[in-house]
């Protein structure tokens, strides 16, 4: 059995959050969850996460600021936007601070896996 | 530099720079190319985002803003990512094309950001001083109220409208409208259960938010003007009026709230209520199925005096299901006019003449002749005519056949409550009822009648009637439709409805309208036209049946009947021949609010005018569209790949020559594991048993399958056609130069195939990835030109087109383009198309020299079909 996947989702929806978690659980990855960006910054301080799935909308800070924190310390993380909310701004935003994918909710499960496989790849791919 | 002067360079025609070091370059060639793969993903995410959008535009589906905008803006990061990998690919040399994207971004973000500006700035409008063109500010229920009261001078209760700017008060103070878009982005309105539950937070969001305080002393005062020199416990009516509904083609019949008999105490609460009302399951439900933004419409309420009413009801200036007719339908209750539309109450119905003096046609006791149907005439004569001649004038005024609610007070003066334009079969493009069925209304018809199955009661008319299980009722709604009996009784029941079932119920009541969507037809025990679901049901087409007595005792739930709406009559088991005279479903979004803007952003969006790459007008420049983007990055993509080898002067990107058995010369570039393991790699040539791409394989079996029978017999005119060309264009000369063959090549690796051909005089591209993840699955064929006059090669494109179709393709023609697209399938599955592609591309060689005649163009289609039979594996295709 090859490693399972880490997986961080950000998001303060609690109870998507955690509908989501259970879910890729079940799908094969290793998944964490945070609340807000901080939480998320300290969880990918304390052990590493390869794919973040993040939320736009966060209580401390809004998405597209956590990404850029997360970008700078640790590059190499592949970083899925999702976001209720959708504006052609913050999507192309997210794009040039590095986010691998902008998907919305709702977004189907099977194709999230996928979208995490192939965000994962790119990733590794990549210099930094 | 065009794609063949690449090629050049990589053949050996340019100068090679220095060797680099070996892992050093198949490093950075192996970057190289997972740059082009995240290019091509992306690029299939765009195309399939497009194809999405242009499927929604063609209007019979139901779809949201949510739906718009995700659209919109997963392709403006998608294309971002594409011109980012692009400028990788080819060192930051494609810098021209951020300008026009960024031009189109924005336009785009401008088309859906546009808030409806709400007019005025006052809470509140008395009723004397609205009318039509206060819509903007009252709503238009209340303005055409406002309308009827003071130009048209009939009388309406006493009152007054609080406004749009009061309830945009309202929610800014409070700061919910972006809590309740939250909630709505992430609804799925697929799903009744989530629909209700949403509903429910978002009413409850609104109830629990405090009324600013002068917002609610001004209401109260209001109020209290009203109600001055009236009795001690003032009692009002308040009705919704919503805004940004254009009624002329949704009725929204039955959708929001009315509250009626409210005091002093509940006047705050009432209207919170009625505000809220605006996100009901059933309204948010209608909204989805009319292409109606939720930004766009903003609850007013019509605070108004309590008619006390003796009798009530509503009028059709028309009758409802044929807008030409000449006469005016009243169906009237004795009591509250609320009653008559919810569907519960006993009714009478009236016919009377249009025409001065508006003489009584016929009168039935609506919908069943139950006990408590109301003895002796609810209304006079002169009552009818007096109410005929308003519906008249009405329908003058306001330019189109009106449905109209009424009360007679107490006092004797008939009040309007409410005018809107009557929706249904003249306004969704269902076709009007067949001539049998308007004769088959008469007396006798307005009954149920149950009949034994055994046929021992049979039909009047004497004809036989196999497996007829119900005839009569009140066709609400014509047309024909089949499917399960499913009775709904409660909510819980609305929650299980089935796609495609024949909703069952005892009264037409509007909450069943949520389901109205899924239903193949209604059949209720009771009620009449004038229902607000029967309204719903002829906006959306959808056959109905009212007043059918005995039909839940007939119908078992879970069989299968046929309902002919149109003849009045329930059948059992699917009547194949009703359904086919059943007209098509009217495309409720064509024209709607959210398919306005839909079509406004796909004008950015889907068209594609970079056509040609070899033209000189193929440049950033002039990309209109991001269509054109995409297409413009992905041809220069795959240029950046062939370059790379050259430019770097690797190995592994340089052509090597197929040794395979085929009458052409073909070169195939190595992109990252396209070749076995013990291919030699010093070699100029690659053998075909070497070749490890799944995708080059399959095309490769499409070809070769079969042997080419070489060119078809041509009669002189074909062969002219194509002499003609040849001089038109020095290009085609069928003298086949040295470079000519190289322009046919396969870029691959184990998952991926690029292949360009030019093969005689037509150009074409197959592109594929398959791999076990399904969202970068895909097979993408383009196709152009060919010899012999346009006339010819558009049939043999044609051809060709019809071929990919039978095969699952998605294909888009245009002029002498044809292009063809599958994604994400299973590998299998996509294999076997690629060697019909192959196929198509070998075997539909010069056929357009013979597309003239038809007897040889009938001859070679059936042997395509037959050959490609026999080639994929069966049970696959």
């Amino acid at each position: 059995m090859p490693k399972p996947l880490q997986l961080l989702i950000v998001d303060d929806e609690i109870e998507f959050l955690e509908a989501l978690s259970r879910r890729l659980s079940f799908r094969g990855f290793a998944v964490r969850t945070a609340t807000s960006c901080e939480a998320a910054l300290a969880a990918l301080a304390d052990a590493p996460s390869q794919v973040v799935i993040l939320d736009v909308m966060l209580p401390d800070l809004d998405g597209l600021g956590c990404l850029r924190r997360i970008k700078e310390r640790w590059p190499q993380v592949a970083v899925i936007m999702l976001s209720g909310h959708a504006s052609i701004t913050a999507g192309m935003e997210g794009i040039a601070c590095g986010a691998s994918d902008y998907c919305l909710k709702p977004v189907e499960l099977v194709e999230l896996v996928e979208k995490i496989h192939i965000a994962y790849a790119e990733a590794l791919a990549r210099p930094f | 530099m065009s794609l063949f002067e690449r090629l050049k360079e990589v053949l050996g025609l340019v100068e090679r720079q220095p060797l680099r070091d070996s892992e050093e370059l198949r490093a950075a060639f192996r970057r190289q190319y997972r740059n082009f793969r995240s290019l091509l993903t992306a690029n299939n995410n765009a195309l399939e985002l497009m194809a999405e959008i242009e499927q929604a535009l063609e209007g019979g589906r139901p779809f949201s803003m949510a739906f718009v905008r995700s659209h919109c803006t997963a392709l403006g990061a998608n294309v971002l990512k594409i011109i980012n990998l692009l400028q990788e690919l080819g060192e930051r040399r494609y810098q021209d094309l951020l300008p026009p994207f960024q031009q189109i971004a924005g336009e785009l973000e401008n088309i859906l950001t546009r808030e409806p500006a709400v007019a005025g700035h006052d809470f509140i409008l008395p009723l004397s001083e609205i009318d039509r063109h206060t819509a903007d500010q009252a709503g238009e229920k209340m303005a055409n109220l406002g309308e009827i009261r003071n130009r048209i001078g009939l009388p309406t209760p006493d009152g007054f409208v609080i406004t749009a700017a009061a309830t945009r008060h309202f929610f800014e103070v409070n700061n919910i409208q972006v809590e309740i878009n939250r909630r709505l982005t992430v609804l799925d309105q697929e799903r009744l259960d989530d629909v209700y539950a949403v509903s429910a937070a978002i009413e409850q969001l609104i109830a629990d938010a405090p009324l600013p305080p002068d917002l609610e002393e001004e209401i109260l005062a209001h109020y209290a003007k009203l109600g001055e020199g009236r009795e001690e416990k003032f009692l009002v009516a308040m009705r919704s009026s919503a805004l940004g509904e254009d009624s002329s083609r949704s009725s929204f019949a039955g959708m929001y709230r009315t509250r009626l008999k409210v005091d002093a105490a509940s006047l705050l609460a009432a209207y919170k209520e009625i505000v809220a009302g605006k996100y009901r399951a059933r309204a948010m439900i209608y909204r989805l199925q009319r292409g109606f933004r939720h930004e766009d419409v903003i609850m007013c309420v019509g605070c108004l005096t309590m008619v006390d009413g003796e009798v009530s009801g509503v009028m059709y200036s028309r009758p409802p299901d044929d807008l030409r007719g000449v006469s005016v339908e009243i169906s009237a209750a004795a009591g509250l006019a609320d009653q008559v539309v919810s569907g519960q109450a006993v009714t009478r119905r009236y016919r009377v003449e249009r025409a001065h003096p508006h003489r009584e046609i016929e009168s039935e006791p609506a919908a069943d002749s139950a006990p408590a149907a109301p003895a002796g005439r609810l209304l006079a004569g002169e009552r009818l005519a007096e109410l005929a001649a308003i519906a008249v004038r009405l329908e003058e005024h306001f330019g189109a056949p009106q449905d109209i609610e009424w009360s007679l007070g107490r006092d004797g003066r008939i009040y309007l409550l409410q005018s809107r334009p009557l929706g249904g079969a003249g306004l969704s493009g269902t076709v009007a009822a067949p001539a049998r069925a308007i004769a088959a209304v008469g007396r006798g018809e307005f009954g149920g009648e149950a009949l034994r199955k055994d046929g021992a009661s049979p039909p009047a008319s004497g004809e036989p009637e196999e497996g007829l299980l119900l005839r009569g009722g009140i066709r609400v709604s014509a047309g024909a439709a089949a499917g399960e009996v499913y009775p709904v009784r409660n909510e819980k029941d609305l929650l299980g409805f089935p796609r495609g079932a024949v909703l069952l119920v005892t009264h037409p009541m509007p909450e069943w309208a949520v389901v109205l969507p899924r239903a193949a037809a209604v059949l209720s025990e009771t009620g009449e036209s004038a229902a607000h679901l029967a309204t719903v049901a002829r906006e959306f087409g959808i056959p109905a049946i009212f007043g059918l007595a005995g039909a839940g005792d007939r119908l078992a739930p879970g069989t299968e009947v046929t309902v002919d709406a149109t003849g009045l009559r329930v059948y059992a088991g699917r009547r194949a021949d009703l359904l086919a005279q059943a007209p098509p479903p009217p495309k409720l979004m064509i024209g709607s609010p959210v398919h306005r803007v839909l079509a406004e952003a796909a004008a950015l969006i889907t068209p594609l005018t970079l056509l040609d790459p070899t033209s000189p007008f193929f440049q950033p420049g002039n990309c209109h569209t991001l269509h054109d983007i995409t297409r413009y990055c992905h041809e220069k993509a795959v240029a950046e790949m062939f370059a790379f080898g050259a430019r770097q002067g690797f190995a592994a990107g340089a052509a090597k020559q197929l040794l395979g058995k085929s009458p052409f010369t073909w070169w195939v570039i190595d992109l990252e594991d396209g070749f076995a393991p013990e291919h030699d790699p010093n070699q100029p040539f690659i053998h075909l048993d070497h070749i490890v791409s799944q995708p080059m394989l399959a095309i490769w079996r499409g070809m070769t399958a079969f042997p080419w029978q070489g060119p078809p017999p041509v009669n002189l005119r074909g062969f002219g056609a194509i002499l003609f060309r040849s001089t038109m264009n020095p290009d085609l000369e069928p003298a086949i130069r040295s470079n000519y063959n190289a322009r046919s090549y396969f870029l691959i690796s184990r998952n991926f195939c690029n292949m360009s051909i030019r093969l005689g005089y037509h150009f074409a591209l197959v592109e594929s990835h398959i791999s076990e993840l399904l969202t970068e699955n895909y097979v993408s064929f383009q196709f152009k030109g060919g010899a012999a006059d346009d006339r010819r090669r558009l049939l043999r494109i044609d051809l060709i087109g019809e071929v990919l179709e039978r095969y699952d393709f998605r294909v888009v023609r245009k002029e002498d383009t044809l292009t063809a697209r599958l994604e994400k399938m299973e590998a299998p599955f996509l294999l076997e198309r690629l060697k019909v592609v192959g196929y198509l591309l070998i075997h539909t060689r010069q056929i357009d020299m013979v597309m003239g005649d038809k007897a040889m163009v009938q001859r070679y289609r059936q042997k395509i079909i037959s050959d490609l039979e026999s080639l994929l594996q069966p049970g696959r295709s």
